[in-house]
């Protein structure tokens, strides 16, 4: 009974917009108070894929995020681990400051480091949009794999060192399989949050980097839904084709028969 | 797998603490001008422009990316890319640049006027005077016209090249209404008798601005004075207590009551298309023709003016910032963009039908045939009852204070 | 007990120092562009800004939309996490969930204003269905003076971030308290009060100072939903950021720094009280 009230109120609500989206890509313009028009139409894709740029766009758009989420994957095990597994003065603090760059305003935030990245030498470069994306994507990353690291407790790792085991190979055959809960939530967090910078990209990449949303922002504008529509959908695929590419990476880089998968959790 | 990492940051704090350095000197600001046209079209060859525009129409991106890219390269070997961002973001990318002191930028072409030039200018984000050394711009325009010699009241002194010319129109749905009002005090009644039909863009818009200047135009006793005579706050206070009159006037019968307005002239335009309101307005007199081919204005909209003030119209330009690495090849570009074949193309239905600044005095019977045979469509006013209607813009500095005071004097009340 | 860094540790956080160090500089950054006026270092902008009433006007503005969006997302997730927790996880509800999450805040504010504007979707429907004589007749839910819209669109994006948040503090939550509790015949109320309400706390005052942060600071959607006056902060900030005078250039600087200081030390204050209690707890978790 709870399942069917949560699965009717959360298709309703989250499956059916996304649907409807779509079927909006498909036709035409609706006018208030004529019946909805479904002649199929692929004007709205035709604009969105005749742009020269989309393609460039769209292959620029996953590697930042993917760019992104491996940094913050890096940083994310490292800071975690030492944020979980080690007691020190000044942890609690240094914890909430790894916070505080989500509470600064992003505008705020787009001019220093717009200014900084000139001074580096990245500005108007993706590796410098890559840099800028990790402010709203790290302290996330970091609260997650801390969190993951807090869960997994630090028994499992010690054991695997005290049996002799490489960092690189305790890493691979413990850490990654019983954290990968955490990585899937970091990494897709990661991924929309940099699919979404909209600000920090057009002022740092300073139009050098393309990505979706430079190309679908002045789209806003636009009184045709169609298009809108198409762009809206190409938006949410993104993401999913990034989350996939990790997921498959993972797979590669976890061992086969790990403890894990032998059932031992 | 951990030594990777901490290399990136690495690198980060090595130039950090380097970072005082800056490129001391200007990439070729001086030489640039210095050069004839046949040097700077050898530079020009092979070398790859930027334009940095406003992206939010499908027809102008179209005439970019299909027309002008694939001929710029032709005639010049000139590569050309687009970039869409909107022109206040390309301003302050410009200024944090100024205060950084980066000289070598990625910006060489933007496309402006009016409040942006004049801060652009005085900001001295721009590269310049170059418009001498445009070859078309000599033939073909009359470089003496007011038109281009001031933008908004900002003398230009050759900092940028007319690219655009267009006029303030509104559109309406001629099923709705049989005819359009001619006059403010017709617009005002008619809104009376037709309550929640009628809006326009906020203030800070640049269509909003416009009808705004519009109903100053009408209500001033000073119009001329405003146009000619320097920003002075003294002249317009008295016209701008007038507009407020006005505009408080007619708020109660607008769309949602005058509760709020639409915050862009894409939202009044939505509105107009799903028959929400029945008028909408814009500055180019042919825009309404490429929104009813794509069936997102009705059918039966066409275009009329206010006769009494008239129409405001203004040109459009090109500019190059003054960090641009590729100055000669911008020259190239605009040179190309201001031709008449050029010109011509963009006045055509296909993509833009936006009109063109150009002299047609200084055109050959050839060139000046490939302009009159185009059909600007059906919603477009014949060129006549344009130019009858034509006003010139106001100074730029009456623009921000117009948009505070509107916000004060009409949005809050 | 170690209280001091050890080596390992140290390496450990070096690129977690390493960003705090870009965007401490950063801000640093913004704050000198804020005190720099034509002619040398001025505080004039800070002290300008509060004359400016459109600035009042719209602060209240912003937190009665912030607060009122925070809360219901927060009650509202809590709700669902709380009934349907024993089967999200792992299921293909919880995929249902990420949706909204996969699109931007701005896809979404453009989605709203697509079905509920008095001109959407819904309301055509509604017309073409008989159930509405004219569009005047269907609620303002867009572009409205109380941010309508713009509730509606952050509650539709926010309430799954609260779910998927809280959604691992219920899954870990040990389900022996809950037995304990019940063998020694305790009610409901002890068991919220006693097990449940401290374990899921922090989480739940973590989450409420991101979304309020988050809300209080974005534009995108205000922009697209809100009404002309008043406005919302950030739109404030924003318009005064890329408008034409010099001066409310300065003026966005000053805001926007400011903004960034208030929420730093309130977000601050609260988790430093927090870990205080987090750490009390798990002394005493220790002790056991």
């Amino acid at each position: 009974m709870k399942k069917t009230i949560f699965y009717i109120l959360s298709s309703l609500l989250f499956l059916l917009p996304a649907l409807m989206l779509a079927v909006k890509s498909f036709t035409p313009v609706w006018k208030w108070g004529e019946p909805l028009s479904f002649e199929w139409t692929l004007r709205g894709w035709e604009v969105f894929l005749m742009d020269p740029r989309i393609y460039e766009a769209l292959f620029v758009s996953i590697l930042i995020a993917l760019a992104v989420t491996f940094l913050n994957l890096m940083v994310g095990f490292l800071t975690g681990k030492a944020l979980s597994h080690s007691v020190f003065k000044g942890k609690g603090l240094l914890e909430t400051f790894l916070l505080l760059p989500l509470f600064i305003p992003t505008m705020a935030a787009a001019l220093g480091l717009h200014i900084t990245m000139i001074r580096l030498g990245l500005a108007n470069q993706w590796l410098g949009v890559v840099i800028v994306h990790l402010v709203p994507t790290i302290p996330y990353t970091i609260k997650v794999m801390k969190a993951g690291y807090d869960r997994v407790g630090s028994g499992m790792i010690q054991q695997a060192k005290v049996l002799g085991g490489s960092p690189f190979h305790v890493f691979r055959s413990v850490e990654l399989p019983l954290l990968m809960p955490s990585v899937r939530s970091a990494v897709f967090l990661t991924v929309t949050i940099s699919m979404s910078q909209y600000v920090l990209t057009a002022v740092i990449g300073g139009g050098n980097v393309i990505t979706l949303p430079i190309i679908y922002y002045p789209f806003l504008q636009s009184v045709n839904d169609t298009v809108m529509a198409a762009f809206s959908i190409a938006f949410a695929m993104l993401p999913v084709i990034a989350v996939a590419a990790v997921e498959l990476l993972s797979k590669i880089l976890t061992y086969k028969g790990t403890f894990v998968n032998r059932g031992v959790t | 797998m951990k030594k990777s990492l901490f290399l990136t940051p690495g690198i980060l704090i090595l130039a950090l603490a380097g970072c005082t350095g800056q490129p001391s000197t200007s990439s070729s600001s001086d030489q640039t001008e210095q050069l004839s046209w046949d040097e700077i079209q050898q530079e020009a060859a092979g070398e790859t422009v930027r334009m940095y525009m406003w992206g939010g129409d499908e027809g102008i991106n179209q005439y970019m990316d299909e027309w002008v890219k694939p001929r710029l390269k032709e005639e010049y070997d000139v590569n050309f890319e687009r970039i869409p961002l909107n022109t206040n973001e390309i301003i302050q990318k410009l200024e944090t640049e100024k205060r950084a002191g980066q000289q070598e930028g990625t910006i060489d072409l933007i496309w402006m006027n009016g409040e942006n030039f004049k801060r652009a200018k005085e900001s001295s984000l721009l590269h310049g005077p170059f418009t001498e050394q445009i070859p078309n711009f000599q033939t073909y325009y009359d470089t003496e016209s007011l038109d281009f010699t001031y933008d908004f009241g900002t003398e230009t002194e050759g900092f940028e090249a007319p690219w655009g010319k267009v006029q303030f129109v509104f559109h309406y749905d001629s099923s709705k209404m049989d005819v359009p009002p001619s006059s403010l005090e017709e617009l005002q009644e008619w809104i009376g008798e037709n309550p929640g039909k009628f809006t326009y863009p906020a203030a800070g818009d640049f269509t909003g601005d416009a009808f705004i200047r519009h109903v100053l135009y009408g209500k001033t006793s000073s119009l001329e004075q405003l146009l000619e005579e320097p920003y002075s706050l003294d002249l317009v206070e008295e016209g701008a207590q007038e507009v407020w009159g006005y505009l408080n006037e007619i708020e109660p019968d607008l769309w949602r009551g005058g509760e709020t307005y639409p915050s862009s002239l894409t939202e009044l335009d939505r509105l107009y298309s799903q028959g929400e309101i029945w008028m909408t307005m814009g500055y180019n007199e042919a825009r309404a023709e490429v929104l009813v081919e794509d069936g997102v204005f009705p059918e039966t909209t066409e275009s009329f003016i206010l006769e009494e003030p008239g129409s405001i119209g203004n040109a459009h330009f090109l500019s190059i910032p003054f960090n641009s690495p590729n100055k000669e090849a911008a020259m190239a570009a605009i040179n190309f963009m201001l031709s008449p074949e050029a010109q011509s193309v963009k006045l055509s239905q296909e993509y833009w039908g936006e009109n063109t600044p150009i002299d047609f005095t200084t055109l050959n019977a050839e060139e000046k045939n490939r302009f009159d045979e185009i059909e600007r469509g059906e919603t477009v006013l014949d060129q006549q009852t344009l130019d009858d209607a034509f006003l010139p813009e106001i100074d730029a500095a009456y623009v921000p204070w117009l948009q505070e005071q509107w916000i004060d004097e009409v949005a809050s009340e | 007990m170690k209280w001091h860094l050890n080596k390992q540790t140290t390496l450990l956080l070096v690129p977690a120092f390493l960003f705090l160090l870009l965007v401490l500089y950063s801000l640093v950054m913004s704050f000198v562009e804020s005190v720099k006026g034509p002619d040398g270092w001025t505080l004039s902008y800070y002290q300008s800004l509060f004359e400016e009433e459109r600035l009042y006007a719209s602060f209240g503005y912003s937190l009665w939309i912030t607060l009122i969006s925070t809360a219901l997302s927060i009650v509202i997730g809590w709700a669902l996490v709380r009934s349907f927790h024993t089967f999200i996880e792992n299921s293909l509800g919880k995929w249902i969930l990420w949706i909204p999450m996969l699109f931007p805040h701005f896809v979404w504010g453009y989605f709203v204003l697509l079905l509920l504007g008095q001109s959407g979707v819904l309301s055509s429907v509604l017309f073409n269905l008989g159930w509405l004589e004219s569009r005047s007749e269907f609620p303002v839910l867009v572009q409205d003076r109380e941010g309508a819209g713009i509730i509606i669109t952050y509650l539709w994006k926010e309430i799954p971030f609260v779910v998927l948040m809280l959604l691992p503090v219920y899954t870990q939550l040990p389900k022996q308290y809950g037995e304990v509790i019940q063998v020694l015949g305790g009610t409901k109320k002890e068991y919220f009060k006693t097990i449940e309400w401290p374990w899921v706390q922090p989480v739940i005052v973590e989450v409420f100072l991101i979304v309020t942060a988050f809300i209080f600071t974005a534009y995108e959607v205000p922009a697209l939903l809100g009404v002309q006056f008043p406005q919302m902060t950030a739109v404030l900030a924003y318009d005064w950021f890329y408008g034409i005078s010099w001066d409310e250039r300065s003026f966005a600087f000053a805001l926007l720094f400011m903004i960034s200081v208030v929420m730093s030390l309130f977000a601050l204050l609260s988790f430093l009280m927090l870990n205080r209690r987090r750490w009390l707890i798990s002394k005493s978790q220790h002790q056991r």
